[in-house]
């Protein structure tokens, strides 16, 4: 089989494929069911692939098997999978706890990296920028800053308890997390529409090349 | 026993946590500590890469369980694990040279089937868009769902390369650049705030999630 062939075969696999997907419209069924089986199937098999070929034989090339591998490079190179083992320990009622070290390995780093990231990626730049935009147009970015505020505030829960044993967040932050919750909204409706045109579009994508191979183009 | 493997845990997460945040924090100009914290990174990289692996090897053999013992929807594992076996014998026959060309059979798979069969997953997502809208104005209408319906309408019309809705694209476009922009900033510094909160939890000991 030539490459040719290949290719107008995956075409029209991938027109099958499509139209047993498109079926899911119809309700739920054999063939849409069929269709993200070999789905998760082939994703399973690139996922193998590309975590093997991308991280971990390149870690065992770079510590392993380089021709001056000491020791110690030997011992590095075999101390994530040695930490592997042990998360898998974790299944274990017996020896579970000795899975408990490899997790907080990396609940620890994953917990510093992501503080750096949080500051440096996010609080410092969209702090800056909020505070920047009063700058340049003092209307719209009163309010952006106005907006920015009142979300925070509405996704805050402390409130007290009055005389009566209510728990009541105070009249302020009633009102600025009212405006909150109306910008929260907003926001969500823009996904929401930015999330319907994508989809609209990759379907009109999708329509196109259904037609496209009916009519042998 | 019990109580020291606890113990145990707590100082791994701390100790490597300080030393990673110390090492990130001090950048490159700190020479062999930052070497130090790379090589940490990378470590935790592969062990969660490798721990990737642990959970597709998972999901293949509760399907294999699946269709040994013919239980209902045999058919459909049989059909998963053949796209898997399927992926890895084209890749592995490609990287012992006996089947080849460019693009590779592999990568023609990749973009013929499962690009095909996501982007058609994708065009679904539609109806089940434009249908949950819908829904929600139809079960209940509340002062936040007529916002938010409202909001809606004025983006997907604004977007419309129709002549005579310059007033609904100005509408949208204010709306991209101050309200939205202003719920996403506000969403996004409140996940950065509890992030930290989570990070600075971990580092000092207080959250010790890990354990259970």
């Amino acid at each position: 089989m030539n490459l040719a062939n290949a290719d107008t075969i995956g075409l029209w696999a991938g027109f099958v494929f499509t139209l047993m997907i498109f079926s899911y419209v119809l309700g739920d069924n054999i063939l849409y069911r069929l269709a993200v089986y070999v789905f998760v199937g082939l994703a399973a098999g690139y996922i193998v692939v590309v975590t093997v070929e991308g991280v971990l034989l390149p870690w065992l090339q770079a510590t392993m098997f380089t021709a001056e591998a000491g020791v110690g490079e030997q011992a590095l190179g075999l101390a994530p999978f040695a930490l592997t083992l042990l998360l898998l320990l974790k299944a274990s009622p017996r020896l579970g706890n000795a899975g408990a070290i490899a997790l907080a390995f990396i609940v620890g780093v994953g917990a510093a990296v992501a503080l750096v990231g949080a500051i440096t990626g996010t609080l410092l730049p969209l702090a800056s920028a909020t505070g920047g935009a009063v700058q340049l147009d003092v209307l719209n970015g009163f309010l952006l800053f106005l907006g920015v505020a009142s979300t925070l505030v509405y996704f805050q829960y402390l409130a007290r308890r009055d005389r009566a044993g209510a728990v009541r967040r105070s009249l302020v932050v009633r009102t600025v997390g009212a405006l909150g919750q109306g910008v929260v909204i907003i926001t969500l409706a823009a996904l929401y529409a930015g999330a319907v045109l994508t989809s609209l579009t990759i379907f009109s994508e999708r329509v196109a090349f259904i037609l496209a191979r009916m009519t042998g183009g | 026993m019990r109580r020291l493997n606890a113990a145990a845990a707590a100082a791994v997460a701390i100790g490597f946590g300080l030393f990673t945040l110390v090492g990130l924090l001090s950048g490159p100009e700190s020479g062999l500590f930052y070497a130090l914290t790379t090589v940490l990174l990378q470590v935790a990289a592969v062990t969660a890469a490798a721990s990737i692996l642990i959970g597709i090897l998972n999901l293949l053999s509760v399907h294999w369980t699946r269709l040994k013992d013919r239980r209902k929807g045999w058919g459909y594992s049989l059909l998963l694990l053949l796209s898997t076996l399927l992926v890895l014998a084209l890749v592995a026959l490609e990287r012992l040279g006996v089947v080849g060309g460019s693009p590779t059979p592999s990568s023609i798979l990749f973009e013929s089937v499962q690009v095909s069969i996501e982007s058609a997953l994708a065009g679904v997502v539609f109806f089940a868009l434009v249908y949950g809208a819908y829904r929600m104005m139809r079960r209940r209408v509340s002062g936040a769902g007529i916002l938010f319906t409202v909001v809606l309408l004025a983006l997907l019309l604004g977007s419309l390369p129709l002549p005579g809705l310059g007033l609904l694209a100005s509408v949208r476009d204010w709306l991209a650049a101050v309200p939205v922009s202003a719920g996403a900033r506000g969403i996004l510094l409140g996940i950065a705030l509890a992030t930290v909160v989570t990070g600075v939890r971990v580092l000092i000991g207080q959250d010790r999630s890990y354990r259970e």
